[in-house]
């Protein structure tokens, strides 16, 4: 961790992505148990310990994630070309959900909801101010489009730890928790060891 | 798992389509506001959707064409929705009208739509209290009164509407038809004399003007950049004018207007004299061997300049420069506006204008056919100020059982001598299809709240075509209140009461118009393009180019003149100009909180009314600005600030249309003066319109001095300083090459 | 951070004037006012109120001064207004919003950086860093930055108001400047979608609120760094330029065709505006 994040120091903007190709074969085999931290070493630096959010349906990340392999980007597809990333429309939960694991009390629950043509009220866990412009589009282009380690190698556990620079590994939880603090200090020690932009009007509005 | 980069680049696809969100209330609980204030995980909703389109992104706006309808010009728009929410609204840039651009009044559109005094439920009049009903209550009320079980008699039910055309037109002719009605198109700003005028002249009422091609522009009050026909239109006209060699255009009115304010050349006229100029400028040219037309002939004779300039108070020699400036600059376009219409002689003095452009050869230059549109049914039905009076009238002979209101406020528009809120007592059910409680609303026995034009469907054809078009016009979201129809949907609904079997096979007005637009001939489509195909790319563009026949416009001989001067002094000194603004218009914008703070382009006066007088009549009264004037004509009278202005005629006194409403919601209410209440009820003698601008008035100070809120208090001189610099347009001719 | 960001961007803006230009900066937004083609009609204002969130605060406070206008329209009548009769030429307007000045006077007096110059020549406002000192509002020779001397979130847009307000920026709320930012929002959209599809941000994918809505297209938008771009040619067409041959500022700008209509407003006050006006033109038919 620290080898990688000290010899960027001056390396300019992609100096960070060479390093990281170097490990590429032997991150590849690393398995989803181990720690974030030993394949993305320049995550932002703070720690947060979030309130439990009720949810209106305890929706299992990590039964979606660590057991059956599905992709983030599956579900918060709206992430790759959005500012937000989104909660995924109850459409895409029925289309798996209308067969599968149809006799479990949570998807029941999801199929009224869908019966009843009613969204269903997730709550907010992860929020910026509203004076700042945060656009998962960039963060996702840069970490994982133009990331050959992740996209030679896609799947779940190549794209979670991306995720989980900011959102914690949703692949060891059940519902969203906030574990990152989510401060301008904490954005910044991210920005300045990748090369991202500095100026105040790239992210205040 | 396939992860390719999806960049969706749709816009504007059919809207109703995004309709399976769910309720309003669920799509907007978690909507982005940039006002939301928790960070707090747990605290607020997410935007969650039921089953999107594939083009519904959270956080990406979404564009969607459809027109405008804050006028009657019919521009197209785009408007950029985000979760479920229309935030801007943008010109169209593929529209023939507009090309991409969009005035004030049309950048507000969204203030009418959110506006937080809409009426949001149906409400009925008992014991002169309004009281909340049900939307079944209200209809099968309207049902007992017009439905098919009714007995109305022939003539006993009316509607009274602004302009209208498209689809909606044709259900109204059809409602009408059915119920063997009546049909009043109310418009306060109305080109209808000019329109009267080019009928008997051109053969037809509505021609094209092209003034890009123009040298020189004579517009006598013809405010074309901001209240006249078409405003965006002819400002995109405008701009392409003013390009080098750049066209001369020169304003003759009794109070200065926004295109006054734009002129190379603006003149004072007295209130009520431009036919007389009209017939100076063709005397000199005449003299100059320019052949007057027949109608002309006997009549200019006694125009001579000396004589005008005393009628009119331009100078001899200004009457000179004019005609040799028309002379020398052809084409040219010489275009009478509202104050030289809404007069006693209007009809005379509109024909001594536009016979000028006969005599310059401008006819086929300048002013081409606008054609036959294709689809009569659909073509405008304009609205005007006779109607008004004849509305009044039937209301006084107890002509009509049943009334219907939509898209006009004539209780506010009448003056008050036609005394019509009093009259309308002699109508026993009247019912306001409007979306705010204005003051025809408060006459009124059921109120049925009606969409906004960001709500509803429609299909709009104006009647100033530059090209032809029919604008689409389709919702941008979800209605805020659930229920309120627009006019398509009422009309289908009072339809389907009277004739179910012929009506009853459209659940609704979108239905109604899906199947009218896809039932077009066969022309405006590709070929082998589907129903739905069509109606798609419709959507998409907003708007379907039809073909509009035009000939040769011919000019036919006239009838002559009788032309005298308009009185002067006595008891009432002053002639009074109710001035119409690219702003408030005729009143309907006035609750628009963007529209009052913004500043009157000539005055720089917010939230107010203001009295136009020149500095020669402030001292004759005694007064200065801020002063509150009595305002008096033999019809009543009205309190308004004075504004000291050189850009007035001293025989006139200019107050802005539009403020002044007893009941229009918080912004508009009791605030300034509303001009036309105190009009004398002159008409025109050949059209029947209302003279608006040909009652005369006194005004006395009150003795009250309120200050008037100006921005930019001081931008009179610019001090010497290089702020908004000016050069000759020989310069500019130079330095562009040409 | 920003305290960085300041110091590097004003003595890159140094040095470039020094060197004869600015080719570190990736944009330097831009923009031509045509005084020959404005109408004075307000649609620029009234697009911006749209755009930007801006409080109607109402007549009893735009009396005292506390109007939020970025964009507003001047009107002047002609030099010689006390001696006529009528004004004959008709008004003068003059559409005046943030400069957004390469030497902006605002920006040194903020006392805590919330006011500075970006890499792409704007002058921006950090509204959550803004304490409301008004010394940069003081030091404006153009009266171009607004103070919200009030919360207007209740007032302005009571409900459903609210719901047209546009989330690509925020309220301001009681005790911060704001000013124009060029529609800052949108240079942000299209620089990111620039930037995912590995090209440059093409002139004319995206304009300025005002420039959009304007009835006569008098304003043109872009940016000042692609040679190719509709304003840099204006800007070069009217021999108007941000620094003279030898990189030195312009203290007055001198052109091989001094008739040509390109000017800055109160350009010898050194303050190096992105705006250039057009002069407005007149017939002389006295």
């Amino acid at each position: 961790m620290q080898l990688i994040g000290t010899s960027r120091t001056r390396a300019g903007r992609y100096g960070w992505l060479a390093a990281a190709l170097c490990m590429a074969g032997v991150l590849n085999t690393a398995s989803a148990a181990e720690p974030v931290s030993m394949q993305y070493p320049i995550a932002p630096q703070g720690s947060y310990k979030g309130l439990d959010v009720q949810q209106p349906i305890e929706f299992p990340h990590d039964i979606h994630t660590a057991v059956n392999k599905i992709n983030c980007l599956y579900c918060h597809t709206y992430a790759r070309q959005s500012k937000v990333a989104g909660i995924p429309p109850t459409s895409k939960c029925m289309g798996c959900h209308s067969v599968i694991a149809t006799d479990k009390p949570r998807i029941q629950k999801l199929t009224e909801y869908w019966t009843n043509k009613q969204p269903i009220p997730w709550l907010k866990v992860h929020d910026v101010p509203d004076f700042v412009h945060f656009t998962h589009e960039r963060h996702l282009k840069r970490f994982i489009f133009d990331n050959p380690e992740v996209m030679n190698n896609l799947s779940v556990d190549t794209v979670a730890p991306v995720c989980a620079m900011c959102h914690g590994d949703m692949r060891a939880k059940t519902v969203a928790r906030k574990d990152k603090p989510m401060t301008m200090g904490w954005c910044v020690s991210c920005h300045e060891k990748n090369g991202g932009p500095g100026d105040c009007w790239k992210c205040h509005k | 798992m396939e992860l390719t980069m999806i960049n969706l680049k749709l816009k504007r696809r059919e809207f109703l389509q995004l309709m399976g969100w769910g309720t309003a209330g669920a799509t907007l609980a978690g909507c982005d506001l940039p006002t939301t204030v928790t960070l707090e995980e747990g605290k607020e909703e997410v935007v969650a959707y039921l089953s999107p389109e594939e083009y519904a992104i959270p956080g990406v706006g979404v564009w969607y064409a459809s027109t405008c309808a804050q006028c009657a010009a019919g521009c197209g728009i785009h408007g950029r929705v985000r979760e479920g929410r229309v935030l801007k609204l943008e010109g169209n840039p593929d529209s023939p009208i507009n090309h991409g651009k969009l005035c004030q009044m049309g950048q507000a559109g969204v203030q009418n739509h959110y506006n937080p005094d809409r009426y949001t439920s149906p409400k009925l009049r008992r014991d002169g209290a309004l009281v909340d009903i049900t939307w079944d209550e209200a209809w099968k009320l309207i049902e007992e009164k017009t439905g098919a079980a009714a007995n109305l008699g022939a003539g006993r039910l009316a509607w009274v509407t602004g302009t209208l055309s498209g689809h909606q037109a044709a259900l109204m002719a059809a409602h009408i038809e059915a119920v063997n009605g009546k049909h009043y198109g109310h418009e306060v700003i109305t080109p209808a004399v000019w329109q009267a005028v080019n009928k008997d002249l051109f053969g037809e009422a509505m021609p094209r003007l092209h003034l890009s091609k123009a040298k020189l522009a004579l517009s006598f009050g013809a405010d074309f950049l901001g209240t006249w026909l078409s405003p965006v239109h002819f400002s995109t006209e405008y701009a392409q004018f003013r390009k080098a060699p750049r066209g001369i255009l020169i304003q003759v009115e009794p109070a200065m207007s926004l295109t006054g304010a734009n002129a190379d050349l603006w003149l004072a006229i007295r209130p009520g004299t431009e036919g007389a100029l009209a017939l100076g400028l063709a005397y000199m040219l005449a003299q100059n061997g320019v052949a007057a037309p027949d109608a002309l002939q006997g009549v200019i004779g006694d125009y001579a300049p000396s004589k005008v300039a005393g009628i009119t108070g331009v100078s001899e020699a200004r009457i000179t420069q004019l005609a040799e400036l028309l002379r020398k600059h052809a084409p040219s376009l010489v275009l009478p506006g509202y104050t030289a219409q809404g007069q006693a002689q209007g009809y005379e003095t509109t024909a001594a204008i536009m016979l000028l452009n006969v005599m310059l050869g401008n006819v086929g230059q300048t002013i081409t056919s606008g054609g036959e549109f294709p689809f009569p049914q659909l073509a405008a039905k304009s609205g005007n100020t006779r109607d008004l009076i004849a509305f009044a009238d039937a209301a006084h002979n107890k002509a009509h059982d049943v009334v219907f209101f939509y898209g006009v406020n004539p209780v506010f528009t009448a003056p008050a001598a036609l005394n019509l809120a009093d009259r309308l007592k002699n109508i026993p059910f009247k019912v306001a299809f409007t979306q705010f409680p204005d003051e025809t609303a408060a006459q009124c026995d059921l109120i049925m709240p009606v969409a906004s034009y960001l709500e509803d469907w429609g299909t709009h054809a104006p009647a100033y075509q530059p090209d032809g078009v029919i604008g689409l016009q389709q919702p941008l979201m979800e209605t805020l209140y659930p229920g309120t129809p627009g006019l398509g949907d009422a009309l289908l609904t009072l339809l389907k009461a009277r004739d179910a079997g012929k009506y009853g096979a459209w659940n609704n007005y979108y239905g109604y118009l899906k199947q009218a637009v896809t039932s077009l001939p066969a022309q405006y489509r590709s070929a082998g393009q589907s129903d739905e195909a069509f109606w798609q790319s419709v959507l998409q563009k907003g708007q379907l180019k039809v073909e509009v026949k035009s000939g040769a416009l011919q000019a036919k001989p006239l009838s002559g003149f009788n032309l005298s001067a308009p009185a002067t002094g006595g008891d009432y000194p002053l002639t009074l100009i109710p001035s119409p603004r690219l702003s408030f218009w005729d009143g309907r914008h006035a609750n628009l909180p963007w529209i009052q703070e913004a500043p009157d382009q000539i005055t720089k006066v917010v939230w107010d009314s203001w009295a136009e007088i020149h500095p020669a009549t402030a001292a004759r009264l005694g007064v200065e600005e801020g002063d509150v004037l009595e305002i008096a004509s033999e019809q009543g009278a009205i309190k308004v600030k004075a504004f000291i202005h050189k850009g007035v005629h001293p025989d006139a006194i200019a107050v802005p249309m539009g403020q002044g409403h007893d009941d229009y919601g918080r912004y508009a209410r009791n605030r300034g003066a509303n001009p036309l209440r105190i009009l004398n009820p002159v008409t025109d003698a050949k059209t029947g319109e209302l003279a608006l601008y040909g009652t005369r008035v006194k005004a006395t100070p009150t003795g009250e001095r309120q200050m008037l809120v100006k921005a930019g208090r001081d931008n009179i001189s610019q001090r010497g300083r290089k702020l908004a610099a000016t050069i000759s347009a020989e310069q500019f001719r130079r330095t562009e090459g040409v | 951070m920003s305290l960085k960001n300041l110091v590097t961007d004003w003595s890159r803006y140094r040095q470039g004037i020094e060197e004869g230009g600015f080719q570190h900066y990736e944009h330097r937004w831009g923009m031509t006012i045509d005084l020959n083609a404005c109408i004075g009609c307000n649609a620029c204002s009234t697009a911006c109120y749209a755009e930007n969130n801006l409080a109607v605060v109402g007549k009893e406070r735009f009396a005292k001064g506390h109007f939020m206008h970025w964009m507003r329209v001047e009107r002047y009548w002609d030099e010689n207004y006390a001696e006529q009769q009528h004004p004959e030429q008709g008004a003068s307007f003059l559409p005046m919003l943030c400069q957004q000045c390469g030497a902006a006077p605002c920006e040194p007096v903020c006392p805590v950086v919330a006011t500075y110059h970006t890499p792409d020549g704007l002058n921006a406002q950090v509204y959550n860093r803004c304490i409301g000192s008004r010394y940069c509002n003081n030091n404006c020779p153009y009266r171009v930055r607004y103070f919200n001397f009030w919360s207007y979130y209740e007032s302005s847009w009571p409900e459903p108001l609210n719901l047209q307000l546009n989330p690509d920026l925020t309220v301001r709320d009681k005790g911060v400047m704001e000013k124009c930012t060029f529609c800052v929002q949108r240079i942000r959209v299209a620089k990111d979608q620039a930037k995912m599809e590995n090209r440059k941000v093409r002139d004319g994918e995206f304009t300025t609120a005002c420039a959009q809505a304007c009835p006569a297209s008098a304003i043109t938008f872009g940016d000042l760094m692609d040679q190719d771009s509709a304003v840099t040619k204006l800007w070069a067409r009217h021999e108007v330029a941000r620094h003279d041959d030898k990189g030195r500022p312009v203290q007055e700008q001198h052109k091989e065709h001094p008739e040509l209509r390109g000017y800055r407003v109160l350009e010898e006050l050194n303050t190096d505006p992105s705006v250039m006006y057009l002069e407005r033109v007149r017939e002389e038919l006295a």
